[in-house]
């Protein structure tokens, strides 16, 4: 153990009481009002012309509506899939990449029953390790391979559904918002993309409701549309201009009036300021995220993704739609009564998804047996190993 | 002593996933379906060789250890409801079970002595039907082996359920029972308390 933690008790006591400033109160009550009074025409109008760079939820007619826990489903399958992955390490004489996807699908009802299982799928050789044309060549690695195993999980739960009974539910870990892609090349986006949609398209084809859960979620997207909601430039009749309004504080003196708002997340709003009920889900708000603009290449609106937080119990947790779900109540119903069912049995966190990553994680022993698996077939072609000093110096550790 | 043939793989406990000359590990085919302890178990290690061995331990935990079980059920939902409630508790849960060498089979003999060679890793782990039983436990000899037995239960524990068991399964009137405990008797003559304690907990007329 190399941390020294006597070093840094004492920062640590002081960040953990920064945390919870007593100052703060007035701050949530003025989030709390603005949130009360939030009107949908008001945020258009604020809008219409704005210059800011927040990311905010699209405008619609109503904010703050909740609802609560529809009724429950005797019966239901959900599928659920996570993935891990070995990279191609220049410590390593053979070159591949393995991504390994968990598998899980289960059916409640009068027959329960469970289907677990992984698939490993092993990438070598020139064109799989590369991404783009021979002119311009970008290695597979950690961050562009992210998008990668999102498609592959997708393309894995729409096979495992395939044959499901209904009404069933595809759960994925975290976003179905590819944010890696808003800063990797476009050969990343042609590698991967094309694959996602198609998934995508699959679960709308067949009407089998997709939905991502985050758990923590990090997101200020509500938050944010409260600094718009309290801005003081409309009422002076000014459009909204960040830039121009922060540039006032240093040469003004000026304070901006959404500075009011505290920097908390959604996740602490529906939790503390306008805490949603076990069980009770908040209004679907439209992801504007310029990413999205990708998977409407066709025209339609069905694959922008859309989002809900929802109390599960343990936490404010948030589920990501697809549009076409979101247009159809039912289908939201189900989904919402799905996710918090799972979280319900999984004890804070969905249960298929728990199993999914149980599945997919790739032990040290199991890199380990993948590692001898090459060396002895290697070795059958007369081939052998040699390794950089670098990983000698890990594999066989000396004092 | 001549043992029957082997049977196949349709009727079995559960699959070698540990072995060694003393005895094997096995996992349940079915979760919570297990030998009795002290049950006469029987696995082929090859076509001319069979080892017996004593069901010792059974237990019943998740399969990656690293993954504690934790309370699933509730007032309203409890024992078999939990498992309708989880499906994939199938899955991550396993049974397994302990044994410990008590004889063979070669040729169509029996011996009372550890097999020449451990039971393979993934074979399968079949019951003794009532002539293996009446075949095997013939002889008494046996038993001097389990009384050696050091593992989680308590040799004197795990020799009162083998007989036991040995008992209910061969119905005798209680006459393979009586000449079990004269062994016993012959075994343990220099540690006469254990003894009394262990045929106690034997008695056919106090079960």
């Amino acid at each position: 153990m190399t941390l020294d933690l006597a070093r840094i008790a004492g920062q640590i006591a002081a960040m953990v009481a920064d945390l919870h400033p007593d100052d703060q109160r007035e701050r949530f009550a003025a989030l709390e009002h603005t949130w009360e009074t939030i009107d949908g025409a008001d945020i258009r109008s604020r809008l219409d012309g704005a210059k800011h760079s927040f990311l905010l939820p699209a405008p619609q007619d109503s904010y703050n509506e909740r609802h609560p826990l529809p009724a429950p489903r005797e019966a239901y399958c959900v599928a659920a899939t996570d993935g891990s992955f070995i990279l191609p390490s220049r410590h390593n004489p053979a070159r591949y990449y393995l991504l390994n996807t968990g598998l899980v699908r289960l059916e409640y009802g009068p027959e329960p029953r469970a289907l677990l299982d992984s698939e490993p799928i092993l990438k070598f050789g020139e064109d799989e390790l590369m991404i783009g044309s021979p002119v311009h060549r970008i290695p597979v690695n950690g961050t562009n391979i992210g998008p990668k195993r999102a498609a592959e999980e997708l393309r894995a739960a729409a096979n495992l559904l395939a044959d499901a009974p209904e009404p069933a539910l595809a759960l994925q870990d975290g976003t179905l918002i590819l944010w890696a892609l808003e800063t990797l090349p476009e050969p990343v986006a042609a590698w991967t993309l094309p694959g996602f949609l198609e998934a995508m398209a699959w679960f709308r084809d067949y009407q089998i409701p997709l939905a991502s859960y985050v758990s923590a979620p990090g997101t200020r997207e509500i938050v944010n549309l409260m600094r718009i909601a309290i801005c003081d430039y409309p009422p002076a009749g000014k459009k909204i201009n960040c830039d121009e309004c922060r540039g006032r504080i240093l040469s003004e003196g000026h304070s901006p009036a959404c500075d009011i708002i505290p920097e908390v997340t959604d996740r602490f709003f529906f939790e503390s300021i306008e805490p949603l009920e076990p069980g009770e889900r908040s209004a679907i708000f439209q992801s504007t995220s310029q990413i999205l603009d990708r998977y409407c290449a066709d025209g339609s609106t069905d694959f922008r993704i859309d989002y809900f937080y929802l109390n599960v119990g343990l936490e404010i947790g948030r589920v990501e739609i697809p549009h076409w779900v979101s247009k159809q109540p039912e289908l939201v119903d189900f989904v919402h009564w799905a996710v918090y069912d799972q979280c319900e049995r999984g004890r804070g966190y969905p249960v298929a998804l728990q199993e999914a990553h149980e599945l997919a994680v790739l032990s040290t022993a199991d890199r380990l047996v993948m590692e001898i698996a090459i060396e002895r077939e290697l070795a059958r072609h007369g081939i052998v190993l040699t390794y950089t000093g670098k990983d000698g110096s890990k594999r066989g550790r000396f004092v | 002593m001549v043992a029957s043939s082997n049977r196949s793989g349709a009727l079995r406990h559960g699959e070698v996933i540990e072995t060694s000359t003393v005895g094997f590990l096995a996992e349940s085919d079915r979760l919570h379906h297990l030998p009795q302890l002290g049950e006469l178990v029987q696995a082929r290690i090859d076509d001319d060789l069979t080892a017996y061995a004593v069901v010792s331990f059974g237990e019943t935990s998740g399969i990656d250890p690293g993954r504690r079980a934790v309370r699933r059920g509730s007032p309203d939902s409890a024992d078999n409801d939990v498992y309708a409630r989880h499906p994939e508790l199938d899955h991550v849960l396993r049974t397994i079970f302990r044994t410990a060498a008590v004889g063979y089979a070669q040729d169509g003999r029996i011996r009372h002595a550890l097999p020449p060679v451990p039971v393979p890793l993934h074979f399968g782990v079949q019951p003794c039907d009532e002539d293996d039983v009446r075949a095997f436990c013939e002889r008494t000899d046996y038993l001097a082996s389990l009384l050696a037995y050091r593992g989680e239960v308590a040799a004197e524990q795990l020799v009162a359920a083998h007989l036991r068991w040995v008992d209910a399964t061969l119905d005798d009137d209680h006459e393979w029972l009586g000449r079990a405990c004269r062994t016993l008797a012959r075994l343990m003559k220099r540690d006469y308390d254990r003894l009394v304690i262990l045929l106690e907990s034997i008695d056919p007329d106090n079960s």
